[in-house]
């Protein structure tokens, strides 16, 4: 309860003193937004991480050892995840649903066990401490959140976007339109790595150590972030971004749960899912559950087909 | 020509879907496509439109060649299609559907959409102008347009699908069964739209079911069957060819097919009209095990049943024939248990079907073996009889159970430790009946038991059908196969859009050519 009475009667130094949590709610954010788009365009896909990966190490490795500028460090981190994407994407996106989402946590693995813990240069199962410059911290942080979730809700709202629309409402429906699906996809896939890159690299540059464990870039996170998308909804571009914003302060919001906050963390989003199962932001009021023992007046005949 | 089709070719491991089939569309017609239940229309309309892999043989757009492109691009050059499934996008607005259909032509906006540059309000404007056009030129007012497409009554979603294909602006547009599931005012509607775009000069590949439909707006018609164009020609050609009467009404076992009702067709509409006027309604047996009285049933604003009424008596073997989607399945289902009716009752035994559940009703001894026979595909064939029996206790009993059916099946026995998928459709089709059996059934419910099988593999389903109703087992037949449906059956009821058309003997009615009409159309 002192973090919301401290929020509304002493902004300036909640601002001050709760700047890593500002940063982080911001990086969840753009992950989410990340997330957004591939479940916009109809693929189930949990590489987050391993995009994030990509932009925390590639971006302060350069840093470590090459001292090039900070924004090329950036800039480059996300090039790569783009050209990973496509290469990941190239087998992987055949798949559709659930094979989707496990092909896409086996690549996420693969690189945090396979490559991250193996190489000596990432610091294997140490991470990577660094000293290097903030990025410009909180500031930074938030514009980026807002420039991307700009780009992807006029995406979303051009040619792009309603095929995207089309390919996640049917896919075969959608051929018949004309619309190359597969290339669609693609880009969707492509776009979303970018994003999560570029949040892996300002979360890199936020804590000043990278570090390897599964909650960072491993399956913990991969459904961390799909919980933003499912808790928030993935209706509008905004709705991931709410579901970052309330899982991130979940702690905050049961401060006075103790030892307990796990469970009644579960109770809340699980109620959530039940009672709104389009997500916090969507259409519509609070969908209405009806026990299987209750009794119902007449039973309607489902449709056919 | 617009659209030539060669020696096309289509194989799903053993099943000649499509095998080696000519066709040509001319310019300007609508040319219709039929045959019976999985004679392989909607893979060749797959295989048009680039769903389904060429296997091998030609196909061309006028002059663009088809075989190997992917669907995309088979759309964007001019082949709009829908699906018998209705396949619209759900969740967005009937407009939005249609506007997604003009994908291929809209201009990429990809970085407009950034700069949200004034031009593009225009050009969207114009799109969204030409959408309501679309709408309206389907017949549907432009109040639809902000409606979600699930929310639309079937038949506007329906033509909400053609309004999303004709914005495509099609050379050629290919409707599979556009009127599936419609009551005959909304047919008569769709016909004549479809006679309405064909007007203003787009051509049409329609395939239905509806022969009133198919017969009243083509000019030319062609019959698929097991994969095969065995017809081409004019309407009036293809409903008295006896081949496709044959295809049809299908085969009464030994009886030739000289014996199909109406196929020497003399002076057809009197011996109709004469044979419907006169036709013997079937005696209504005085005790019936199950009773069904002005049975109505609907799927949400389509009503597939009305007003429904019939008995079968101990002992019998009673048929349910017609058309695809006549009702007859629903029948079963409604009877089973798994669709309630709107009104109307239903009484087994004393149960009442319309509140039981299906859990009871198969208690009581009402078991149906489903059309498409539901069987598990992975598991052995003696798995898929175990778990038929699962909820029974008594192991020994259930295993004696068990291998007095299989006796009754000796080639089930003999493949026992196979996976049920790798049976043919036949020895599936005999797993399905043995695993109803296994459910002592007082009266058996058969859907469709011919569905999709060769000729031969159909005389032994029946012929283990009717040694089944030797033992004692009463039997309520739903058929597509009418001749041999009739064959075996004591009494019948032919079925057309949900209602009984005709009822009769099996005998009275095999010579009936109603029954020919029924399916065929006049």
């Amino acid at each position: 309860m002192d973090f919301f009475i401290q929020l509304f009667s002493d902004p300036i130094g909640f601002w001050n003193s709760h700047t890593l949590l500002i940063s982080q709610i911001g990086i969840n954010g753009i992950v989410a937004t990340s997330m957004f788009l591939v479940l916009y365009s109809g693929q189930l896909s949990l590489a987050a991480p391993g995009f994030m990966a990509i932009g925390a190490y590639t971006s302060v490795l350069m840093e470590l050892y090459w001292h090039t500028p900070v924004v090329l460090n950036v800039a480059v981190a996300v090039i790569l995840a783009g050209i990973v994407g496509l290469l990941v994407g190239l087998p992987v996106l055949r798949l559709r649903g659930v094979f989707l989402a496990i092909a896409t946590i086996g690549f996420v693995e693969a690189l945090r066990l396979g490559v991250i813990l193996n190489v000596p240069i990432t610091g294997e199962g140490l991470g990577l401490q660094h000293e290097a410059d903030p990025l410009g911290g909180v500031p930074i942080i938030l514009v980026s959140l807002v420039m991307v979730v700009f780009v992807v809700w006029r995406l979303t709202k051009g040619r792009l976007g309603s095929a995207w629309s089309a390919i996640r409402q049917d896919e075969i429906a959608a051929l018949s339109q004309g619309i190359h699906v597969a290339r669609y996809k693609m880009i969707a896939f492509i776009l979303s790595a970018l994003i999560a890159s570029y949040a892996g690299a300002l979360e890199a540059h936020l804590n000043f150590f990278v570090d390897p464990g599964d909650s960072q870039y491993g399956v913990t996170r991969a459904v961390q972030i799909l919980t933003f998308a499912v808790l928030g909804g993935t209706g509008f571009v905004i709705g991931p971004v709410v579901g970052a914003l309330i899982v991130t302060l979940l702690p905050y919001i049961f401060e006075g749960a103790g030892d307990y906050i796990n469970i009644i963390a579960g109770i809340f989003l699980i109620a959530v899912i039940i009672f709104r199962p389009q997500g916090i932001v969507g259409r519509g009021g609070l969908a209405i559950v009806r026990p299987a023992w209750w009794p119902r007046s007449r039973a309607r005949a489902p449709s056919p087909g | 020509m617009l659209l030539r089709l060669d020696d096309v070719r289509r194989h799903f491991g053993g099943v000649h879907a499509v095998d080696g089939v000519s066709l040509d569309v001319e310019q300007g017609s609508i040319q219709g496509l039929i045959g019976p239940n999985g004679a392989g229309k909607t893979t060749l309309v797959n295989v048009i439109t680039g769903y389904t892999r060429f296997q091998s043989g030609q196909a061309w757009l006028e002059s663009d060649e088809l075989s190997g492109l992917p669907a995309h691009r088979i759309a964007g050059l001019g082949i709009a299609r829908t699906f018998q499934n209705i396949r619209l996008f759900k969740d967005l607005t009937a407009l939005e559907n249609v506007l997604i259909g003009m994908h291929v032509r809209r201009r990429d906006d990809t970085l407009a959409q950034l700069g949200t540059l004034p031009v593009f309000r225009g050009d969207e404007q114009e799109r969204i102008k030409d959408a309501y056009a679309l709408l309206e030129s389907v017949g549907l007012p432009s109040s639809v347009g902000p409606r979600h497409a699930a929310t639309l009554p079937y038949g506007d979603q329906r033509r909400l699908e053609i309004a999303r294909a004709l914005a495509l602006r099609p050379r050629l547009l290919i409707l599979d069964e556009p009127a599936a599931g419609m009551n005959p005012s909304e047919k008569q509607g769709m016909r004549e739209l479809i006679e309405r775009l064909n007007a203003d000069g787009l051509t049409i590949l329609l395939i239905d079911h509806d022969m009133r439909l198919v017969m009243g707006v083509c000019r030319r018609v062609a019959v698929l069957n097991f994969g095969k164009k065995i017809a081409d020609g004019t309407p009036k050609e293809v409903s008295t060819d006896p081949t496709v009467i044959k295809a049809y009404l299908g085969t009464g076992g030994e009886r030739e097919v000289r014996s199909a009702p109406g196929a020497t067709g003399v002076d057809e509409e009197r011996e109709v009209e004469q044979a419907a006027g006169s036709s013997p309604a079937a005696r209504e047996p005085e005790k019936a095990i199950l009773d069904v009285e002005d049975l109505t049933v609907s799927y949400g604003a389509i009503v597939a049943v009305r007003g429904v009424s019939f008995r079968v008596a101990a002992g019998e073997i009673v048929a349910l024939i017609g058309a695809n989607g006549a009702g007859k399945s629903t029948i079963l289902n409604t009877l089973s248990g798994l669709i309630r009716p709107e009104s109307g009752t239903a009484t087994f035994d004393g149960l009442d079907l319309a509140n039981a559940k299906a859990s009871e009703i198969v208690k009581r001894g009402l078991v149906q073996v489903p059309e498409g026979r539901e069987i598990l595909a992975r598991q052995s064939v003696m798995e898929n009889l175990e778990l038929a029996t699962w909820a029974r206790r008594d192991g020994a009993t259930t295993r004696r159970r068990i291998e007095d059916v299989l006796k009754r099946f000796p080639i089930l026995g003999e493949r026992r430790d196979l996976s049920a998928g790798s049976l043919s459709g036949g020895e599936q089709q005999m797993l399905a009946i043995a695993r109803g059996l296994l459910a002592r059934p007082r009266l058996l419910l058969l859907d469709e038991p011919s569905l999709g099988l060769a000729p031969q593999m159909v005389d032994e389903v029946f012929r283990a059908v009717e040694e089944i109703h030797k033992d004692g087992t009463t039997i309520l037949l739903v058929e597509q196969n009418a001749l041999r449906a009739l064959a075996i059956a004591d009494r019948a009821y032919v079925i057309e859009t949900g209602r009984i058309l005709l009822s009769g003997s099996g005998d009275d009615l095999l010579h009936n050519p109603a029954v020919r009409r029924a399916y065929l159309g006049g």
